[in-house]
């Protein structure tokens, strides 16, 4: 390389040319005045602490890591991974027992799952909602996810050589969700691939992706999980020639684009393999396999981007699939933040704005009225269905319930 | 992914091509790295200075109504610009003694809207000024945070409260014959600027503001919502790395986000913009275009892109990727048969497009016509109206 | 004693006049400093910003080394809010002669700087950024001080002790009395006034512009201008200072200071009528990039945000004309004594790290001119602001939990940041977003530090120093400054001027990032705002 070829900085911050195109297109700022902003928190903060790390502004844990910055960005500046890098770095608070227990959603939902009945029973009442936002500060309006007696993996299990005997063989990392809460998507998704002439087998041992451990405070223990999983991964991608699927955006992003760049992980040997189903499927069907939907099915859904895919540009798989299902009237919702960003809305201190941050959102959806919201993160889904009342579905369970 | 055009480059020159299409029934993506230069549009169309219909009425169904009215355009600095095309919020007026009395009203601690340069380019043709400063408890919110008095976050506040604005002026007004007001309204409701003109009982002239630019942000919303609403697909915020061509043909490009899913095309237009937006780069040695390595017209000796004088136009400015005279890419001399360059990455001297936002327009037209033509050689050319003009 | 009247009149308002007018002033003279520009344009402003330890200098120059190390622990106490201990490094690499390193040490402890021999390996954790390749390196006391910063405490302090201060004020001409200096003739470029002031002594303070200075009262110093290049880096690559351990030779010192990092310098001899004209050359660009990537590889991918060069007064120790022996040290020349002129004393020669030193020495020349026996007290008492040495602290007991731009302007303002806690919401409005400056702090420069212009302003608050070099900022401060002295269509003129400062240090390094920021900026003045 010639001297001044070409020029690199930390997430590319120094080619932040000031334009406040960031700035102007953050949710958090509209809600929230104590935010600095992307702009100032990111490329203008950065040279602050690289003088000195004192710089360094709490303020930061009010971005909500959506990306939408870098999505706007004119100049290919990673400002929100620039932001969480200096949160890792430089924020040695050590996170609350509430942070943790909101972030812990393996443990949370090893404990949970036992005992899902009481527990969702619990967790639905007023005075239990009342006494975690008093004593954790988790605010009293959110409704917590119902956890599921028989987790995904027990069922898959129960079904593996079925499975098994598909002439093509896919992995699927099922996440917490699925597992823990709504074992059902992943029962659509087996049910969509295996119509495709695809067996779904699981990784050895997954791990939750750890989006909620990085943005917490704990990326350690995030890290961790990015090792395990990235092995994993490799023993399906590698030794196995498998891809590997997800159902949720955030899941699939988080490993395949900030285990790299917040957490130093690399999967250069995983990433092009693992995917959202909704595009494996999309380039199965491009390919010219079929699938065979039921005659008199109709849906209005309106489908909400969620944020991490418009980040990835995938939506577009999501939606093309959605729009191929005969008699569906699709709408295309605006581009905007539901608000919730996994554990962030739970907190008190966030609620306010994470609701102000979701209301056209919410109000969009209202004057749609559809059947049905699609959407392929499952924080979207509480916080839609908290918002609005009406019921979101992932895009794959759309697809399994309209097939034949 | 398949689709008859991919244009690369959602800004000014993007949009209009996309639209142009999609409108004429080809099925077409634009893939755009962020946001774009429409954020800092002044409002006015440079070297737009004849009457042109079909650019009015494409602006029009998409929701930006432009005026044509030769004259000059108050400019933030109390300066004059001559103009002839500009969106429906901005005033062209014949002369710049447009007035004789103006009522100059600011929000108290906004440091981006240059009341006392207004006031002093004002004073300097004949007229007399008076600057007032608003102090509305409603923008208090805005002010807690050291960075939140800028003109896209007050606009959104304006959407709620512009009646209050109106309001507040009234009482203020004298026997001015003019209020000027900052570009700081109709950012999501478009009705805003006319109800505030609506209401004042004087002439409301809207004067710009540091970026991002409100009417720049509206008409940028509006532009891509008509070309989404027409069908057209939006990549927003992805990158195209390189592209597949051979024997003078583009096949595909593939982008940052998509990978190996490559997106096909029959046709490509470049408007990746200048250097700003990065469809010119440059290190001490070079400039080149960076996706398809086209030709481009620029000096060798570094030394000559500049002029030391500021104020001065800079030869930088002229560089560009080179085309034939159907604005196809030129590649080692050689035109690409079915890759159009539309927009500012466009260089040398092209009189006949004009430059700057007139320069995006036009070739735009340009190439989405000459698309249009190759499916349809035997129709009435519809460009033959649109045929470049000499500037 | 009338208004024009004053005991000392300072002409320069580079460091050397600040720090004598300071002085001075402390020791009860009733002082006048006069620059025809601003503080700190000529080589005060136009340097590395290097807190020298003096171990550049200890093999060759011991004296010098020695006179730098004591001033480098007095600065410290005194000047804490300008200055950055960063500590450095003398590096030797592959291509250097190893063997240097045991004689630069000893010659360092023997001038009492404390260098310290360390293993690579050490380095290299202690600085991430340098040259992994290197073979051998020697820890040393250097830091970076702001030179601006200095001066402008050097200048209030003075002020604070009743000294006065005509910026942008020309001296055009000397009023002689027989062969007695009795005062000088100014013209001020910005009202266009002339006003005579009159004192029984004058110090020439002017660096290299002291030559005709002295050539107008009729004595002959000689000095030799030389010019040196130097490139500030967009972001602070490192934390230490980085040095070759060798021979001194050009741009072998990588300077971290406040957010950014300067790598220098070159040394070119230059006819006086280029002193007012510098520029950066091509060929100095490109060399200093070459140099600095043997400091910091990682130079040769990071922005740079603009080249700048600045005129250093050589003086020389003898009549030969050829400038072949250059005085090494500080040079006062008290003229009366040398050239039968009273009332005229020239301080030159020296540099930034020593003007102390030198103002203690005019000062001390001043005094015995007019009989007054007072001690010289700047090593002792602190100049405003720096009272408290941690910013932290400072931050801490002004604001309880500091904003990054609070904790900003404690780091530049030290503990008279006090002054922008007004409780007005709207003063912690930042004009440059790239630095962090607030409206407070621009409204404390102007009220108290003598600032007129643009630049002016960017010297003492950072405005524009950012790496949008005053895309934005420029123009809000300008609002702010129209508001302060009343006038739009100075300040406009201000406004270009100021634009055109800074694009002449972008365009000879504009490519990449720096291109197109400069691009972004023709745009946005010309196309959107109409400038």
């Amino acid at each position: 390389m010639k001297l001044q070829e070409y020029t690199e900085s930390n997430h590319n911050f120094e080619e932040c040319m000031k334009c406040t195109v960031c700035t102007a297109y953050c949710p958090v700022l509209q809600a929230n005045p104590l935010y600095p902003g992307p702009k100032q928190a990111g490329p203008d903060g950065e040279r602050l602490r690289l003088k000195d790390p004192y710089f360094f502004n709490q303020a930061l844990k009010y971005c909500l890591n959506c990306k939408r910055c870098e999505v706007a960005c004119p100049s290919g500046v990673h400002v929100a991974d620039l932001i969480q890098s200096a949160r890792i770095k430089y924020d040695h608070t050590p996170p609350k027992l509430r942070d943790r227990m909101l972030a812990s959603t393996d443990f949370m939902g090893k404990l949970a799952r036992p005992v899902a009945p009481i527990v969702n029973a619990v967790t639905g009442l007023g005075i239990t909602k009342t006494v975690l936002d008093a004593t954790l500060k988790i605010d009293h309006h959110r409704t917590f996810p119902k956890y599921s007696g028989m987790g995904f993996e027990s069922w898959l299990k129960r079904h593996h050589k079925a499975q098994a005997e598909f002439p093509e063989q896919v992995a699927y990392f099922h996440g917490c969700y699925v597992n823990y809460n709504y074992p059902q998507l992943g029962k659509d998704l087996v049910k969509v691939l295996n119509a495709l002439g695809v067996g779904v087998q699981l990784l050895d041992k997954e791990k939750c992706c750890g989006i909620a451990l990085i943005t917490n405070g704990m990326s350690e223990e995030a890290r961790k999980h990015a090792l395990h999983n990235v092995d994993e991964l490799r023993k399906a991608v590698v030794e196995k020639g498998l891809k590997v699927v997800t159902t949720s955006s955030t899941c699939a992003f988080t490993m395949r684009d900030e285990y790299p760049n917040l957490l130093g992980v690399d999967n250069a040997a995983v990433r092009d393999s693992l995917m959202l189903a909704t595009r494996f499927i999309f380039e199965k069907l491009e390919k010219g396999a079929q699938l065979k939907f039921k005659a008199g099915y109709h849906k209005r859904i309106a489908y909400h981007t969620p944020c991490h895919l418009e980040k990835m540009g995938w939506g577009i798989f999501s939606q093309k699939l959605l729009q191929m299902i005969p008699g569906i009237e699709f709408t295309l919702l605006d581009s905007n933040c539901c608000g919730i960003s996994g554990t962030y809305g739970f907190k008190k201190e966030n609620y306010e704005v994470s609701q102000a941050i979701g209301e056209p959102l919410f109000a969009q959806i209202r004057s749609i009225n559809p059947d049905v919201v699609a959407c392929d993160c499952e924080t979207c889904k509480w916080q839609i269905e908290m918002s609005t009342g009406y019921p979101v579905l992932n895009p794959i369970s759309i697809l399994a319930e309209a097939l034949e | 992914m398949k689709f008859d055009t991919v244009i690369i480059g959602g800004g000014l020159a993007g949009m209009v091509a996309g639209i142009t299409l999609q409108k004429a029934g080809k099925r077409t993506a634009i893939i755009s790295t962020g946001q774009n230069a429409l954020h800092f549009f002044s409002g006015c169309f440079e070297s737009m200075q004849e009457p042109d219909q079909r650019v009015i009425d494409l602006f029009a169904e998409a929701g930006v109504r432009l005026h044509y009215t030769p004259g000059v355009r108050l400019m933030p600095m109390g300066t004059f610009k001559e103009s002839a095309l500009a969106l429906e919020d901005i005033d062209l007026f014949p002369t710049p003694q447009f007035a004789r009395k103006a009522l100059i009203v600011n929000f108290l601690g906004y440091h981006d809207f240059f009341s006392s340069f207004l006031a002093q380019g004002l004073e300097k043709q004949g007229m007399s000024c008076r600057v007032r400063f608003l102090n509305l408890p409603e923008m208090e919110k805005l002010e807690q945070s050291p960075s939140e008095m800028r003109s896209v976050q007050i606009a959104r506040t304006m959407d709620r409260i512009w009646e209050k604005v109106v309001q507040e002026v009234r009482v203020l007004l004298k026997d001015e014959d003019v209020v000027i007001l900052p570009q700081v309204f109709g950012l999501q409701d478009i009705s805003v600027p006319g109800r505030i003109r609506q209401g004042i009982p004087a002439r409301v002239v809207f004067a710009g503001t540091l970026p991002p630019s409100v009417p720049g942000v509206r008409t940028q919303i509006l532009l891509k919502k008509r070309y989404e609403v027409l069908g057209g697909t939006y990549f927003m915020g992805d990158e195209v790395l390189r592209a597949h061509a051979h024997d003078g043909v583009v096949h595909s490009v593939a982008t940052h986000n998509l990978d190996n899913h490559y997106i096909e095309a029959s046709d490509f237009i470049l408007s990746t913009g200048t250097f700003f937006s990065k469809g010119l780069v440059s290190n001490p040695f070079e400039v080149y275009e960076p996706i398809f390595g086209l030709d481009v017209t620029y000096r060798e000796d570094r030394n000559e892109w500049y002029n030391p004088a500021f104020r001065e136009d800079q030869p930088y400015m002229q560089f560009g990727v080179k085309a034939d005279e159907k604005l196809h890419a030129l590649l080692g001399g050689q035109p690409l048969e079915n890759l159009y360059v539309a927009g500012s990455v466009l260089g040398g001297n092209r009189p006949e497009f004009g430059t700057a936002a007139g320069q995006a327009i036009r070739t735009a037209l340009f190439a989405a016509d000459q698309i249009l033509r190759r499916e349809a050689p035997q129709e009435e050319k519809p460009s033959e109206e649109e045929a470049p003009k000499e500037k | 004693m009338n208004a024009n009247e004053f005991d000392v009149i300072i002409i320069g308002g580079g460091i050397t006049g600040a720090g004598t007018q300071r002085d001075c002033a402390m020791r009860g003279l009733r002082t006048l400093l006069i620059e025809r520009s601003d503080i700190a344009t000529g080589a005060t402003g136009r340097n590395h910003g290097l807190l020298h330890s003096g171990a550049r200098y200890a093999v060759n120059d011991p004296e010098s080394a020695e006179e730098c190390i004591k001033e480098n622990m007095i600065l410290r106490r005194i000047a804490a809010h300008c200055i950055d201990e960063t500590d450095g490094l003398f590096i030797t690499l592959p291509e250097d002669d190893l063997g240097y390193q045991q004689n630069f040490v000893e010659a360092c402890q023997r001038a009492g700087i404390n260098a310290e021999i360390i293993d690579p390996d050490l380095a290299r954790r202690l600085e991430p950024s340098v040259n992994p390749e290197l073979i051998g390196a020697v820890k040393v006391p250097d830091g970076s001080v702001d030179p601006f910063r200095l001066c402008a405490a050097n200048m209030l302090d003075a002020k604070l002790h009743g000294g006065q201060v005509r910026l942008h004020t020309e001296v055009t001409g000397f009023i002689k009395e027989g062969d007695t200096i009795k005062g000088v003739h100014t013209y001020n470029h910005q009202t266009g006034e002339k006003a005579d002031y009159y004192a029984p002594v004058t110090v020439n303070a002017c660096g290299i512009w002291g030559q005709h200075m002295a050539e107008m009262v009729g004595v002959k110093v000689g000095m030799f201008p030389a010019k040196g290049a130097l490139l500030i880096f967009a972001h602070r690559v490192n934390n230490l200072v980085i040095n070759r351990c060798r021979k001194p030779s050009n741009a072998d010192i990588l300077v971290p200071g406040d957010t950014v990092c300067i790598i220098g310098t070159t040394s070119t001899r230059i006819p006086f009528e280029e002193c007012d004209h510098v520029a950066v050359t091509p060929d100095e660009v490109d060399l200093l990039i070459t140099e600095g990537a043997k400091l910091a590889p990682s130079l040769s991918s990071t922005r740079i945000l603009r080249a700048y060069a600045g005129v250093r007064p050589l003086v020389s120790a003898d009549d030969d004309p050829s400038g072949r022996n250059i005085s090494r040290g500080i040079v006062c020349l008290d003229h009366e004594t040398r050239d039968g002129i009273k009332g005229f004393i020239t301080i030159t020669g020296g540099k930034l790290m020593t003007y102390r030193l030198m103002a203690e020495i005019a000062t001390d020349a001043v005094c015995r001119k007019l009989a007054v026996e007072k001690s010289c007290q700047t090593a002792e008492i602190p100049l405003p602001g720096s009272e408290e040495k941690s910013y932290e602290a400072v931050a801490q007991k002004i604001w309880e939990s500091p904003t990054m731009a609070q904790k900003a302007a404690a780091a530049r303002m030290g503990t008279r940041a006090e002054r922008i806690r007004t409780g007005n919401k709207r003063d912690d409005a930042l004009i440059c977003e790239c630095e962090e400056v607030s409206v407070g702090e621009i409204n404390a420069a102007i009220d108290r530090l003598e600032v007129s212009t643009l630049t002016d302003l960017r010297r003492r608050t950072r405005v524009g120093m950012g790496t949008c070099q005053g895309e934005f900022c420029a123009c809000r401060a300008a609002g702010l400054l129209a508001k302060a002295h009343g006038c739009v269509e100075r300040e406009r003129a201000d406004l270009e001027d100021f634009l055109q400062e800074r694009w002449k240090g972008n365009f000879p390094i504009g490519w990449g990032d720096t291109l197109r920021e400069a691009e972004y900026t023709q745009w946005v003045y010309k196309h959107v705002l109409g400038l």
